[in-house]
């Protein structure tokens, strides 16, 4: 055990020879504890050892409190003392060690007990973990046969599966597992397990990298394409339980996310600036499709101005092209966030999104098609907070119908920080059943809980 | 357009001439400038009108995190909910923790109110200990002792300023605690309720106890239940006063002492939070005036 000990003393202090002051400091200090535990142990060895061990002492001692005393000192004598201090800190760290382990090798005595089983333990490693479930109860005023295939002329012909609020009545929609650590020096890492009744997916597994210069960074994996406001948020974080119907429209229900390469560049201005560019595979069908090869590349700028210590204005505008088999899908995109904050828990945000997208379909004809989403949420305080939604695709190819609107009002109530309780209403006129429009009235009440480690709010 | 790039051209080089450094907190900032002198230009990210834990992650903040040269934050969990997605959006290798360029006060503090379990059923507990050690002026030494060697470090060849800067900073502020442990004396033993547990570490030094918090846990609000519970803690102990911190509701304290005939005092968490404490020194004097006179 002795020895052990000692070994590991002699190579943490040569590890730690060039390090940190502080590091030093500890050492010096930790080695002095253990030097005490020896000397009442080791009664024979006590008289050659105390010199070394009170050395260790009075140097440590100085370090710890330096500061005070050295003001009537000129600042070269200052200086100079300094780096014969750490010097001194160094050589006794290094003696000390040295020396322990010299008169360990004198001492004859056996050693067995010792817990081992935790040589190899690696828990301090353990990457930071947080599960998040989300379920609902629904009440719909179309039946759940008729729901599943429901269309949005000129944008979804049937909505596939339908990943959030499926049924009438109870759905547990998902658990999310997310996972993060930093990898190394150079790498962070995220990912997002989203396990829904059907099994486990990857929704974000991505590394980002630490140190790149210049205000770089780079994304690498499957993630949530960054433009805009709405697209890197999870379901969870959303102000309300579904996404905006321009982005269901052109997206589908889960948005854009893929396999792909992210740049991202933060400009050395006194305001916030900051422009992206994604590689993507292309594989959203709503809008893409064409998987073979990288087919699409998404581009965008983002910038905030404070216009108060209270109010901030947040803008972007995005560019997105990308293949679908009939030609190249070119999307625009701007958005607009507004947000006053009253006080730390107390703010209005009014957030808009617009998108554009000119498409090209069988026999070179292009759909242009347009629509937004306005809305407006008001946190009242950190229990409640309530927001409206006007969605609406005002834009559709020429034999398709225009105008399809959406109303949507929200009410939350959070117990704590991590528990979140939405009662939603929602007027969807967007909605075709069987060739047939129809108006859909839907009322849910949605939980959600964040369990582990702490997510960050954003802006 | 060019007019305006020239300008940021210009306020950027005058910027680079010093030390960029950026703290979340006033307080830091204060004490940065102490140490750093003339050598640094320091900018905090929070304002003292907010509540700490809860500072709301502008991206205006991001352009300050990703041109510092040094980060110094308080730490202990306090920033946990709003500092690492802007940090993470500032793309700033230099200030990312672990590197040379990041600061965390608590690690140079000795943390009271550990918690020897953590689970969240006790509210927004902070695994590290309490996070508010600013309450203590004392606490101010260790702190300016580690920004002093962080600055050295990243600025070396000002480390004589830095060291002449601590030492005099240091000199200071040990009159000055003199001064205002003095002051404190005059309340020793007095008995208080308070919304958060806000002020312990200024309570633990100086003998002063804390019978009951306004809210039930910490993070959560104040439930009727609760405060019924305080109002019978506060007529059976002779509490004196309700700590109360400038940016929650106030409703419930002013209700409590209503019901008992205590005193409200609200007392700041950080310079600058209520008006007249934009130094280190008047945000001191501020709470021991409030607290003990």
């Amino acid at each position: 055990m002795n020895k052990i000990l000692m070994l590991s003393l002699v190579t943490a202090s040569t590890l730690f020879a060039d390090s940190e002051i502080e590091e030093l400091k500890k050492l010096v200090l930790d080695q002095q504890k253990t030097i005490q535990a020896l000397q009442t142990r080791m009664n024979a060895l006590e008289e050659q050892k105390r010199p070394q061990a009170s050395h260790a002492d009075v140097s440590s001692d100085e370090a710890v409190s330096e500061a005070p005393k050295k003001l009537a000192h000129s600042e070269k004598a200052n200086k100079r003392e300094k780096t014969e201090k750490v010097v001194a800190n160094e050589y006794a760290a290094y003696d000390t060690a040295n020396t322990t382990a010299v008169s360990s090798a004198q001492d004859d005595t056996m050693t067995e007990s010792q817990d081992s089983s935790s040589s190899f333990d690696q828990s301090a490693f353990l990457p930071g973990i947080a599960l998040v479930g989300n379920m609902s109860a629904v009440g719909r005023d179309v039946s759940n046969d008729l729901y599943a295939n429901y269309a949005i002329p000129g944008f979804i012909h049937t909505p596939g599966e339908l990943p959030f609020n499926e049924k009438r009545g109870f759905n547990l929609n998902y658990g999310e597992l997310e996972i993060f650590s930093t990898v190394g020096p150079y790498i962070d890492f995220f990912s997002a397990f989203h396990i829904a009744k059907d099994g486990l997916e990857i929704g974000e597994l991505y590394a980002t990298t630490r140190t790149l210069p210049y205000g770089l960074r780079l994304k690498g994996g499957k993630f949530n394409s960054e433009f805009g406001r709405i697209s890197m948020k999870h379901q969870h974080a959303w102000a309300f339980t579904t996404i905006p119907l321009v982005f269901e429209a052109f997206f589908g229900q889960e948005g854009l996310n893929d396999e792909g390469l992210q740049l991202q560049w933060v400009a050395p201005t006194d305001f916030y600036l900051m422009a992206g560019a994604e590689l993507m595979q292309g594989s959203n069908e709503n809008s893409f499709g064409d998987t073979d090869g990288i087919n699409e590349v998404n581009a965008y700028l983002k910038s905030s101005f404070d216009l108060s210590d209270m109010t901030t204005l947040l803008g972007g505008v995005t560019y997105m092209q990308g293949k679908n088999g009939f030609g190249d899908t070119k999307i625009y995109g701007a958005d607009l966030t507004i947000r006053t904050d009253f006080d730390s828990y107390s703010s209005l945000t009014w957030q808009n999104e617009l998108l554009y997208r000119e498409k090209p379909l069988e026999n070179s004809i292009e759909a242009d098609q347009a629509g937004l989403y306005s809305q407006l949420v008001y946190n009242y305080n950190q229990n409640w907070s309530g927001a409206v939604r006007y969605d609406t695709l005002f834009k559709n190819v020429s034999d398709e119908p225009e105008g399809l609107d959406k109303y949507s009002a929200m009410l939350m109530y959070r117990p704590f920080e991590f528990t979140k309780l939405r009662l939603q209403y929602s007027y969807d006129k967007s909605k075709y059943f069987a060739g047939e429009q129809k108006d859909v009235q839907e009322i849910l009440l949605d939980l959600t809980f964040e369990a582990g480690a702490h997510g960050a709010h954003a802006f | 357009m060019k007019k305006i790039s020239i300008l940021f051209l210009l306020i950027s080089a005058s910027l680079f001439a010093k030390i960029n450094v950026v703290t979340t907190y006033p307080y830091l900032a204060k004490v940065v400038h102490e140490v750093g002198g003339s050598a640094v230009h320091v900018t905090s990210l929070a304002s003292p009108r907010m509540d700490p834990h809860f500072i709301v992650p502008k991206p205006s903040l991001i352009p300050k995190l990703s041109r510092a040269d040094l980060l110094v934050i308080n730490g202990a969990g306090l920033e946990i909910g709003w500092l690492p997605p802007l940090l993470k959006r500032a793309h700033n290798a230099a200030i990312n923790p672990g590197s040379k360029g990041f600061a965390d006060a608590s690690k140079a503090v000795h943390l009271i109110d550990k918690p020897k379990t953590v689970s969240r059923a006790y509210g927004d507990v902070h695994p590290d200990g309490n996070p508010h050690f600013v309450m203590d002026p004392h606490n101010l030494i260790p702190i300016a002792k580690l920004i002093a060697g962080k600055l050295s470090r990243v600025d070396p060849a000002n480390k004589g300023m830095y060291q002449r800067n601590l030492s005099a900073f240091l000199q200071k502020w040990r009159g000055f605690l003199k001064q205002f442990d003095g002051q404190m004396h005059a309340c020793r033993g007095m008995k208080v309720v308070q919304y958060h547990e806000l002020y312990n570490y200024l309570l633990k030094r100086y003998g002063i106890k804390s019978l009951a918090t306004l809210e039930p846990l910490p993070g959560i609000s104040p439930s009727s239940k609760h405060t019924i519970e305080v109002i019978n803690i506060i007529k059976h102990n002779k509490v004196e006063k309700i700590l109360q911190d400038p940016y929650h509701e106030k409703k419930t304290s002013r209700f409590i002492a209503g019901k008992t005939k205590t005193k409200v005092v609200v007392i700041p968490q950080d310079t600058g939070a209520v008006s007249g404490t934009n130094t280190l020194k008047s945000f001191y004097l501020t709470i021991s005036g409030r607290l003990c006179h």
